[in-house]
């Protein structure tokens, strides 16, 4: 429902606001956590981003269960005992690209963008911030970034038997490619 | 001293078998598609929406992680390095299903617009659009 009236909400900005909103239906956004013990990466390549260009508002949402993993045990235990996704289907990151006005999207570039603002994992949300990229070509917009994040910050408990293979710092990269919708 | 020795191979022989049991169920690779699994449910794609549109909650109890066979009518195909998406919507409908595909598991070819395809995967959710993963094509293609 919530959904419904934000999608309302959205068609009715397309409509008025004078520039067009940036969407991606298939950012990818994955993880790697590295120990001694094991290395551990997951794909999710369908994640939703709206970037207002004229505002620098960006958002992103995700379904934790579209995270690939290698091996599937491992999707099993990130899903029912880390992330619980069955309670906490979605993680949301909702913020702003503050330098917004030094980047011009009419102008093929790559453009360093400097985002903060709330991300929400299993239910917990923490602010954000980061450094990451615009790359402007033609009408292809493509964001990126990369950034560090604890679980432990996010109330997701890793116990001790497996507290050697996963990383207490996780490293997130955002690769998201936009149309103008 | 023999039938000690016995038991001893025996016993050595279970653990072996055990732990390459364990290790082989531990480290098994995820599938790239659900092709060999059995539906939980089929549906027609503007139902599942229409689900997920309604009671977002109910829905996800019902579809989220179940293995659903859709059908519905193809809105555009994408692909890139590693996966084909296919997007299933009806034209006067504003949001669809998006249905992902391993690239080793669909020949993209005899997809294209307008086509009503039968798609198998499993449900992981709604966003902008309900999402399938691990997909592959099921027959039963009409013109």
């Amino acid at each position: 429902m919530k959904t419904k009236l934000f999608l309302l909400a959205l068609i009715t900005t397309f409509q008025l606001a004078p520039a067009q909103k940036l969407v991606s239906k298939n950012g990818h956004i994955w993880f790697y956590s590295h120990t001694p013990m094991e290395d551990i990466e997951a794909h999710n390549r369908q994640a939703v981003s709206i970037l207002d260009p004229g505002t620098g508002d960006l958002v992103f949402n995700l379904l934790v269960k579209s995270f690939e993993f290698k091996v599937a045990l491992m999707q099993e235990h990130f899903n029912e005992n880390y992330m619980e996704s069955d309670k906490y289907p979605k993680s949301a990151f909702k913020g702003k690209i503050a330098n917004n006005s030094a980047i011009d999207y009419k102008k093929d570039g790559v453009y360093p963008a400097e985002v903060s603002g709330d991300l929400t994992i299993h239910n917990v949300t923490q602010p954000v911030t980061t450094k990451g990229t615009i790359e402007v070509r033609g009408a292809a917009v493509t964001a990126k970034a990369k950034f560090i994040l604890k679980p432990s910050d996010y109330d997701i408990a890793i116990p001790a038997v497996v507290e050697n293979k996963i990383a207490k710092e996780v490293e997130v990269t955002v690769d998201a490619v936009y149309a103008a919708n | 001293m023999k039938i000690r020795f016995r038991y001893i191979l025996a016993f050595v022989v279970l653990a072996v078998a055990a732990a390459v049991f364990v290790w082989k169920y531990t480290f098994r690779p995820s599938d790239s598609s659900v092709a060999s699994q059995k539906a939980d449910v089929e549906i027609e794609a503007t139902e599942l929406l229409h689900a997920f549109e309604t009671d977002e909650n109910a829905a996800n109890m019902l579809y989220l992680d179940k293995i659903v066979v859709v059908s519905g009518t193809v809105e555009s195909v994408s692909e890139d390095t590693l996966n084909i998406s296919i997007y299933l919507k009806n034209s006067d409908a504003i949001a669809g299903i998006i249905c992902s595909f391993d690239k080793k598991n669909l020949e993209i070819s005899p997809v294209s617009k307008g086509m009503s395809v039968r798609v198998k995967g499993i449900c992981t959710g709604y966003l902008m659009d309900v999402v399938m993963n691990k997909c592959s094509l099921e027959p039963g293609i009409k013109k």
